[in-house]
């Protein structure tokens, strides 16, 4: 065919190139101007923010409690919704689809109104508090805002769905003969679930996982709500820095140090996948 | 895939070799029947108990994943006038609320909803042909430009919110026109997030594309123009749907972005319902996102019905929320 799907390209590349390189650009050189708050910032051009980003304690801690966090609600992500998408996966009646659809539906509401209900089941004369002080579990009211396991129950309503919806497809690549190959051998559920199922599902829990703390790193919205003006990861105290301090080039040298940490775990994912895939081969 | 029937397979709970005692695998040979007997039943209760905690984890991820979305569809019918607390279970159960909704929500919902239509349409517009070219051309560095379109997903949303914010400053101190705070501002933003997931389901799609229903139809006389129009654009066709559904879906939803473009009569639902969240707010704000809630639903049925939810993950392109 003598079409020039080439040309095609063009238009849509200069586009989004040009969106991309200007936006990303810009903020980049404006962090390496020193920040003299309240939105002035000096000419001379030099690393006094990046200086300030990585010995000032308080930005330290932030980059620690967003990785923390980041992690641990990439575990929990990962151990809840395995065991949902292999049941999906593994289903054969329509339930499976309706099941899906439930998860789907939740992935594609915003995050705010989840986290609006996670406000009211928590809130200090909600039913949830008030059951538990009856039950004489608390005697204080119960809750999850403003603290970090606050902030990683946040995380993880942004990327369950996601979550779940990756590693179905991970399962599905998985043929079920192979388990039940495993049984007819005499392999008990469990013996089969750690030798067949979950080496064969490796590369994808990789690189789910790595996504999923991906999006936990550059998360807002949960961590911003659930973090109660007490926790702050990474992108939160970016946000504060511009709407509250007025400090743009400050921000600017924080969402750097955020967007290098997030490229540095893409490169990352790729190179593990990589070896991944040739270990494979190399069994194979 | 097997013979077995859908209750063996859920359950495992067949055990051959054990039973028939004729084991050549990993299992050990029980020696007495009592042996077998008291073997065989352990290993049931493993599977029963397996079976279950596999069955408790799922109805744990979806109490966890829909108890935010009931909570807040319940308190929404609490009433109460002027006395009103947020309340689930619902105490005096009433609609007052839904009648309370103020303008301005309506106007934010309007925004955001056209918002979205637009940012979807455009990453269609931008999204298809670029898909077409990453798969079909062979320029050189076709992987760097593939990046490039994929970048918009990747970057954090807040990151991308300070970047256009200072882009858009800096275009008005030379320019005069100043686009945060205003219609286009929100815009070409919500158009820069929303092109990776149209790239990615028409890409996803075109990889798997037989070649061979083109080159039937161009041998059979028709023009690659048609070709295109009658054979390329209905098989790609719920790539655009699936890719268009999550730029939408990600474009309504936004907060991190939007936050930054924002400002009085031009604020997005989501922000909205974001600074209420962090300030205060009142039960109407309920009722908007139980109709917000709705209105996804809906979505989902729809799509469901017109190119089927199945279609829509095996494109692959499960993309990435916000």
């Amino acid at each position: 065919m003598t079409v020039r799907w080439d040309l095609l390209l063009i238009p849509s590349f200069i586009f989004t190139f040009v969106l991309l390189t200007l936006s990303q650009t810009l903020f980049l050189e404006g962090s390496f101007y020193r920040d003299l708050g309240l939105g002035r910032t000096s000419d001379e051009f030099d690393f006094s923010n990046y200086l300030r980003a990585f010995t000032d304690g308080f930005y330290l801690t932030t980059l620690w409690i967003t990785v923390k966090v980041s992690a641990l609600a990439m575990i929990g992500t990962l151990v809840f919704s395995f065991p949902v998408a292999y049941v999906i996966a593994r289903m054969r009646s329509r339930w499976g689809m309706i099941l899906l659809s439930g998860i789907v539906v939740s992935t594609f509401i915003t995050i705010v109104i989840k986290v609006f209900g996670i406000i009211i089941i928590f809130s200090a004369d909600g039913w949830l508090n008030r059951s538990l002080m009856a039950l004489g579990i608390t005697d204080a009211p119960y809750t999850i805002i403003g603290t970090q396991e606050g902030v990683v129950i946040g995380l993880m309503y942004f990327t369950l769905g996601f979550g779940v919806l990756t590693l179905y497809s991970v399962v599905q690549t998985i043929p079920y003969s192979l388990e039940e190959a495993a049984e007819i051998h005499g392999a008990s559920r469990i013996r089969m679930f750690w030798r067949v199922i979950l080496p064969l599902s490796m590369p994808g829990l990789v690189a789910g996982g790595l996504m999923v703390f991906n999006m936990c790193m550059g998360a807002f919205t949960s961590a911003a709500l659930l973090g109660g003006g007490k926790v702050f990861t990474l992108p939160v105290l970016i946000q504060r820095t511009i709407m509250m301090e007025v400090k743009y080039s400050m921000a600017g040298t924080l969402a750097a140090v955020l967007l290098v940490a997030v490229i540095l775990i893409n490169i990352l994912s790729i190179m593990v996948l990589r070896r991944m895939r040739v270990a494979r081969g190399v069994l194979a | 895939m097997s013979t077995i029937d859908t209750e063996t397979r859920t359950s495992g709970g067949i055990a051959p070799v054990v039973e028939t005692g004729t084991a050549t695998g990993i299992a050990p040979v029980p020696e007495t029947r009592a042996q077998r007997t008291r073997g065989a039943v352990r290993w049931q209760t493993r599977q029963a108990i397996n079976f279950w905690l596999k069955w408790i984890m799922v109805i744990l991820a979806y109490v966890f994943l829909h108890a935010p979305l009931i909570v807040v569809i319940g308190a929404s019918f609490n009433g109460g006038g002027e006395y009103a607390a947020i309340e689930f279970p619902p105490v005096s159960p009433s609609i007052e609320w839904y009648f309370e909704i103020p303008v301005g929500q309506f106007e934010s919902l309007g925004l955001s909803f056209a918002l979205a239509a637009l940012a979807s349409l455009s990453a269609v517009v931008i999204g298809v042909p670029a898909a077409l070219g990453l798969v079909r051309s062979n320029l050189p560095g076709k992987a760097l430009i593939g990046i490039v379109f994929r970048s918009p997903l990747q970057i954090p949303a807040v990151v991308s919110g300070i970047a256009f914010l200072q882009m858009f400053y800096l275009i008005g101190d030379t320019t005069g026109f100043y686009a945060q705070g205003g219609f286009i501002g929100l815009a070409i933003g919500h158009i820069f997030i929303a092109i990776p997931y149209v790239v990615g389901t028409v890409v996803a799609v075109l990889q798997r594309f037989d070649h061979r229903l083109e080159e039937a139809a161009l041998s059979l006389g028709a023009s690659p123009w048609r070709t295109f129009r009658r054979v390329t654009l209905p098989v790609i066709m719920p790539g655009v749907y699936a890719g268009a559904l999550y730029a939408f879906m990600v474009s309504f939803g936004d907060v991190p972005l939007s936050i930054f473009l924002t400002a009085p009569g031009y604020v997005t639902y989501p922000v909205e319902l974001f600074s209420a969240l962090e300030n205060d707010f009142d039960p109407s704000i309920l009722a908007s996102g139980t109709l917000v809630i709705l209105f996804c639903l809906v979505v989902m049925i729809v799509v469901q019905r017109v190119v089927g939810l199945d279609a829509l993950l095996k494109i692959g392109g499960t993309g990435k929320g916000r």
